[in-house]
């Protein structure tokens, strides 16, 4: 299969459950080879639409291709081409390692001598051999992760479908896993992951959409969204009573948040900045100057936060 | 972008992914089978020696009402479906909870080309290998002792594992319906449904024991079915057109069961 369309393609997609709307008429493609990724809060409907796109949840209306077929028809047939890593571990605790494999394997019509050889590559790619006749419930929270990407492999999928890939992960385990992630993207395979943390999408995704209240409401490249939505820089202001004194800031930069605990303003000069508020006279506990990131986008287009 | 080479798509029979799921059931079962061991074969086991044979013991063999058996005969076939009940039926309760809900592991199948009935039925298959060789182990452990008179009984094993499927596919049905994941359901199945049938639906005496208007109530139980349709094959007493009867019967709970279960379950896990 090469070439011709995107691999997924969704127009007016929709979910409701009930009268809840959990994805409202969303427009999106993607293209064989990136790796797309839906940001958002929990609740904005990521995860539905993921659902909907591995062919597991019915769609309600709009039409949604994926890998050339309908999930609605053609659901095994998307299915044995596709990858999921699903939101929480779905592991078999009662099975070894290497034994998740072998059994998730035998679900696609793989034979087994091939399973045990792909097995044994997978484990090595996910940095599990040495823990291959271990059972599952002892591994951390990473290696966990790192198995059930590696069981999604089996099948050499096209496609591989991450739901919020690194949430509950320390730092270390994150990295780790974007490290593998990467290399999945050096070999081809076009990745779609959901994510509420802005580092991660910037750290993994070509292109993403931001998605708010079951709506997408931006699109484009890390880089596009901060160039479009927010200035820059960020001076990041905190006040030594916590809030920030009244109309003082009024004028300053391009474009002001007020959070519980800081101010955000945003410049392309931050050093500037910093300095004029410094001239304001005004008791400042703190002064960050930083680069923008598709936080500030998602504040800027929201007025929210990505992480409550 | 260097194109990829992906392994090409694997056609792949429905019957062949079934397989794929009794044997993930299989693998899993490998490291737990202690623990059951002991519902699956020691009870019974223990039953037929305790009820059988040393209660069995103050029984007049001539009784008219056990049809000229002795109770040992009697209650051996009555054990072997009861044993066969609570195999197929505890194996549909939390399993399948744990599958849905708790450990998710049905949505991992499901992520794959396995469809709803395969995972379903290949999730039954594993039952009815269970409940068959639990039932052939009783079956020879009853004749070595002769408790079975008859050898129509080497078909025993198979009525029994009509019986384990009858509870087990609508009781897999019921697992999936419960939305909230409350298994506070199982116990009260158990105590009011699966050992009131144990206790009077024909294991341990005639149900024309029964007052007469609580013997029509056994009849149309499951397990009354099934306790009758053993006791024919290990008795050799076969009546052939009620054994249709029972056959019949209790294959309409299977089917109809798996049928609904399939239902229940893609809509609790296709959502």
């Amino acid at each position: 299969m090469a070439g011709g369309g995107p691999l997924i393609e969704a127009r007016g997609l929709t979910k409701r459950f009930g009268d809840f709307t959990a994805v409202d008429g969303i427009d999106f493609a993607v293209e064989r080879g990136e790796t797309f990724g839906f940001l958002g809060p929990n609740g904005a409907g990521k995860t539905s639409t993921m659902r909907m796109i591995s062919a597991v949840s019915p769609v309600t209306s709009g039409t949604l291709r994926v890998l050339g077929h309908d999930p609605g028809e053609d659901g095994a047939e998307i299915k044995s081409r596709m990858g999921v890593v699903p939101q929480q571990d779905t592991l078999d605790f009662e099975l070894t390692v290497y034994e998740n494999i072998l059994v998730y394997g035998r679900y696609f019509g793989i034979p087994k001598d091939v399973i045990k050889s792909r097995a044994e590559e997978l484990l090595d790619f996910v940095q599990l051999n040495e823990r291959r006749e271990s059972k599952v419930e002892p591994l951390s929270g990473g290696m966990k992760r790192r198995l059930t990407i590696a069981r999604a492999l089996v099948n050499d999928p096209e496609l591989l479908l991450l739901d919020e890939p690194t949430t509950g992960l320390d730092p270390q385990a994150r990295h780790v896993l974007w490290d593998r992630l990467y290399r999945l993207k050096q070999q081809g395979v076009t990745q779609v992951l959901t994510t509420h943390y802005m580092d991660e999408a910037e750290q993994l995704c070509d292109r993403l959409v931001v998605m708010d209240q079951a709506k997408i409401v931006a699109e484009g490249s890390p880089r596009e969204l901060i160039a479009q939505y927010v200035q820059r820089e960020v001076v990041e202001l905190r006040f030594p009573d916590g809030t920030p004194p009244n109309g003082n800031l009024e004028g300053i930069g391009d474009r002001q948040e007020v959070l519980a605990d800081r101010v955000l303003i945003g410049t392309d000069d931050g050093d500037a900045l910093a300095h004029s508020v410094h001239e304001l006279g005004i008791p400042i506990e703190s002064v960050l100057v930083r680069r923008s990131t598709l936080e500030d986008v998602f504040l800027t287009l929201t007025g929210r936060t990505l992480v409550d | 972008m260097a194109a990829v080479a992906h392994a090409p798509v694997r056609v792949q029979s429905p019957l062949a992914r079934t397989a794929a799921v009794t044997e993930w059931h299989a693998r899993s079962y490998r490291r737990t089978w202690r623990a059951t061991i002991t519902t699956a074969f020691l009870n019974p086991v223990f039953f037929l020696l305790s009820v059988g044979v040393l209660l069995g013991q103050l029984i007049d063999d001539d009784q008219a009402q056990l049809g000229g058996l002795s109770y040992v005969e009697f209650v051996a076939p009555g054990l072997l479906a009861a044993t066969a009940m609570q195999m197929g039926a505890n194996d549909a309760m939390w399993p399948v909870m744990a599958g849905i809900r708790w450990l998710r592991t049905y949505h991992a199948v499901l992520a794959t080309p396995v469809r709803v009935g395969e995972l379903v039925l290949g999730t039954m298959g594993w039952a009815a290998i269970r409940v068959f060789s639990a039932a052939a182990i009783f079956t020879a452990v009853a004749a070595v002792g002769g408790a079975v008179p008859s050898p129509l009984g080497v078909l025993a094993p198979f009525a029994a594992l009509l019986v384990g499927l009858a509870f087990n596919a609508p009781i897999a049905a019921f697992s999936a319906s419960l939305e909230g994941g409350d298994d506070g359901w199982f116990p009260a199945l158990n105590r009011f449904v699966l050992i009131p049938m144990f206790l009077f639906a024909g294991t341990f005496f005639p149900v024309s024991q029964l007052p007469n208007w609580l013997e029509p109530v056994a009849w149309v139980t499951p397990l009354w079915n099934g306790v009758e349709l053993c006791r024919m094959l290990t008795t050799g007493d076969v009546d052939a057109l009620l054994a249709v009867v029972h056959v019949v019967y209790l294959l309409a709970f299977v089917v109809v069961g798996a049928y609904v279960a399939i239902r229940i379950h893609r809509r609790a896990l296709l959502k």
